[in-house]
């Protein structure tokens, strides 16, 4: 089966003032359709980089990149755009919602983005705030909700696009303990509907949801345990 | 995205700001409703321009007397050449030479202003062929009693020669304007303006045939003019009293202190330029000491144009300077927008929103605080039009004003909401989604 998701070689690096940091040393992940994986790092390891690169949100130096086939590191600003909108589904862990847009519109944006018709997106997203438990807060702003309220919403928005790839970042970072335990417990069902799921994470408790941990430490990725320990 | 779908979240933002999109619009209220009000005055100021100048001929010609000082004897010595001049072709050469002597004796003698006479009026129409009607015109102020009038009323008395009534188109309410014979006779009869008649009578129909007072003599009231609202030569027609030329300078004005001026006719209107230079050489002529102002109604309504087109320009220049201020508001605000908003936008780029989208999203919202500016400021300034005829100014409202006015606005929004719509939308996904 082919990789839905394939880093070969990835480096990257920032500079500081006349420094350079390289931040990403050689990353190799592939990611298959249907897996659920988490990415566990402590602060500083480069996680969020890493989480940018995967996102189109931020290009490596070197090495190479397909998600659903498509060559990410050849991709133009406009290209990488595209891509955002139409296989990845962002969940973030402030929920990144627009605040003076009620819960629909917000869940709509990516497939008006897209150019579905309103009528459609609203059908589409309807059914995914349902599914969610939202059915009942459409029209109610995001401050109107609670934090695991407006997780959900933000997981209804990644999800009505269909994605190749869910990609979750801390996405129980701002959530209490009981309301994570929910949230991963919905992406667990998510991923057995068949959903792919890239969680970054830095609690180790949340990770272990998921089929498979890499961890990464100080920008190098290590894909078990063996090769961490040695 | 499709463009309805930006418009929805144009709508959106708009309706969540409504104060500030208020507020961020009033300079270019402020502007639209300049623009259309200096328009409204540059369009006044024009008409005003026509109404003055609509009973002159675009022929007339205006001679008057620069110097407020010549020789008697000059005039004096000017007969003796106009005589043979008006006996025969030959002759007219003639006529040079006499008064130039008579100038030249008059050099010598104290200075006087010159006073036209007819004899000037013969020599003129005479050797200037293109000269079609040409008349005396002297006028003054005066005392005038009469009428339902308790306590004398000043007025502006003007003596003329018939032809007059032609080259100034002067229509007649009741009655009819004066003869030559009138003026030979130096009748006492008077011809009075709209509003001189309506001063001295309040009512107009009972003007005709009264009698009034001017300087204490009595002038049968033959004619009353229809209202007009022009002035020619410096005289206001409308509150004007017309008498015959000799009787006003026999009896009114008194003929030491009237400064008459001749106003002609030119037949051809494109040879002015040659009939004003005719004009000149032939006065410098009869009065070698005189200095005289020839100016022909056309050049008259050409400057006055003129001024009003540059107190039309001074205008739009300040309503474009608030139409800038006004843009520099807008920016402004985008700006600040641009920053509050930096997270909406950084979600909106993550989920997949292009520059484009971004940039149209941005640049409507300016362009809807414009065109709302735009057209509260239009119709403010319709509102405010009817205060500034108040002061006394004319105003002519016009639809292109209101159109250039929301032009502007447009104009403006979309040329100041560019650069922060561009800058939102050449914002970093990751920056923007940190953004605090």
């Amino acid at each position: 089966m082919e990789p839905l998701l394939m880093l070969n070689h990835i480096n990257k690096s920032y500079s500081l003032g006349n420094e350079k940091v390289q931040v990403l040393f050689d990353i190799n992940l592939h990611v298959y359709p249907g897996e659920f994986i988490a990415i566990l790092g402590p602060s500083g390891s480069g996680k969020s980089t890493l989480m940018n690169i995967i996102g189109c949100m931020d290009t490596a130096d070197d090495g190479e990149f397909f998600l659903s086939g498509e060559a990410v590191h050849q991709a133009d600003d406009a290209k990488m755009t595209r891509i955002r909108n139409q296989h990845i589904g962002f969940i973030f862990q402030r929920y990144q919602l627009i605040p003076k847009y009620d819960v629909l519109q917000n869940t709509i944006m990516p497939l008006l983005i897209r150019g579905v018709s309103h009528k459609e997106a609203v059908q589409t997203a309807t059914e995914k705030l349902t599914l969610l438990g939202m059915g009942q807060r459409l029209h109610h702003k995001p401050s109107e909700l609670s934090g695991g309220q407006q997780q959900r919403v933000s997981i209804a928005r990644a999800l009505v696009g269909n994605p190749a790839i869910l990609l979750a970042d801390e996405p129980t970072g701002a959530l209490d303990s009981k309301t994570g335990q929910d949230v991963l417990q919905l992406f667990q069902e998510l991923n057995d509907l068949g959903n792919t799921i890239l969680m970054i994470t830095h609690d180790p408790g949340v990770g272990k949801k998921a089929q498979k941990i890499v961890r990464i430490v100080d920008g190098h990725l290590y894909q078990n345990n063996e090769q961490l320990l040695s | 995205m499709a463009l309805h779908e930006i418009l929805n979240l144009v709508w959106i933002n708009i309706k969540e700001n409504k104060t500030k999109v208020l507020l961020t619009s009033l300079g270019i209220i402020v502007g639209a409703a300049t623009i259309v009000i200096v328009i409204a005055i540059g369009l006044g100021g024009q008409k005003d321009v026509q109404d003055q100048f609509k009973n002159l001929n675009a022929g007339t010609i205006t001679i008057a007397d620069n110097s407020g000082s010549s020789s008697s004897f000059g005039r004096g010595g000017f007969p003796g050449g106009g005589m043979p001049g008006s006996s025969g072709r030959s002759g007219g050469g003639g006529g040079f030479p006499g008064g130039m002597m008579g100038g030249m004796m008059g050099g010598v003698q104290q200075i006087k202003k010159t006073t036209f006479t007819e004899e000037d009026l013969e020599e003129l129409s005479w050797f200037i062929p293109n000269l079609a009607q040409i008349t005396l015109l002297v006028n003054g102020s005066s005392d005038v009693e009469g009428g339902t009038l308790e306590d004398s009323l000043s007025s502006t008395i003007a003596g003329v020669t018939t032809d007059y009534a032609d080259i100034t188109n002067l229509e007649l309410l009741q009655g009819q304007f004066f003869t030559d014979t009138d003026n030979e006779d130096m009748e006492r009869v008077a011809v009075l303006g709209y509003d001189a008649a309506v001063s001295i009578f309040e009512n107009v129909s009972d003007a005709y045939n009264s009698v009034i007072n001017i300087n204490s003599k009595k002038y049968t009231v033959i004619g009353v003019l229809s209202e007009t609202g022009s002035t020619v030569s410096d005289i206001t027609l409308d509150s004007a009293i017309f008498v015959p030329y000799n009787s006003a300078v026999k009896y009114v004005l008194g003929s030491s202190n009237a400064t008459p001026k001749i106003i002609a006719v030119a037949d051809d209107v494109n040879q002015m330029e040659t009939t004003i230079s005719d004009i000149e050489t032939l006065l410098a002529e009869l009065y070698p000491k005189g200095s005289f102002t020839v100016s022909d109604a056309g050049s008259q309504v050409a400057a006055s144009q003129q001024s009003a087109n540059t107190m039309s320009i001074l205008l739009i220049a300040v309503a474009s300077v608030v139409f800038v201020v006004g843009g520099i508001g807008i920016m402004n605000v985008l700006f600040v927008s641009v920053k509050e908003r930096t997270r909406e936008i950084g979600i909106l780029k993550a989920l997949g929103s292009s520059r484009k989208d971004i940039l149209l999203q941005f640049l409507l919202e300016a362009n809807f605080i414009s065109i709302l500016g735009g057209i509260i400021g239009v119709a403010a300034g319709y509102l405010i039009m009817p205060v500034v005829r108040l002061s006394g100014m004319s105003v002519v409202a016009s639809n292109t004003a209101a159109i250039i006015a929301l032009f502007f606005a447009i104009f403006t929004g979309t040329v100041f909401g560019f650069y922060p719509a561009w800058q939102a939308a050449c914002l970093k996904p990751i920056e923007a989604l940190n953004h605090e």
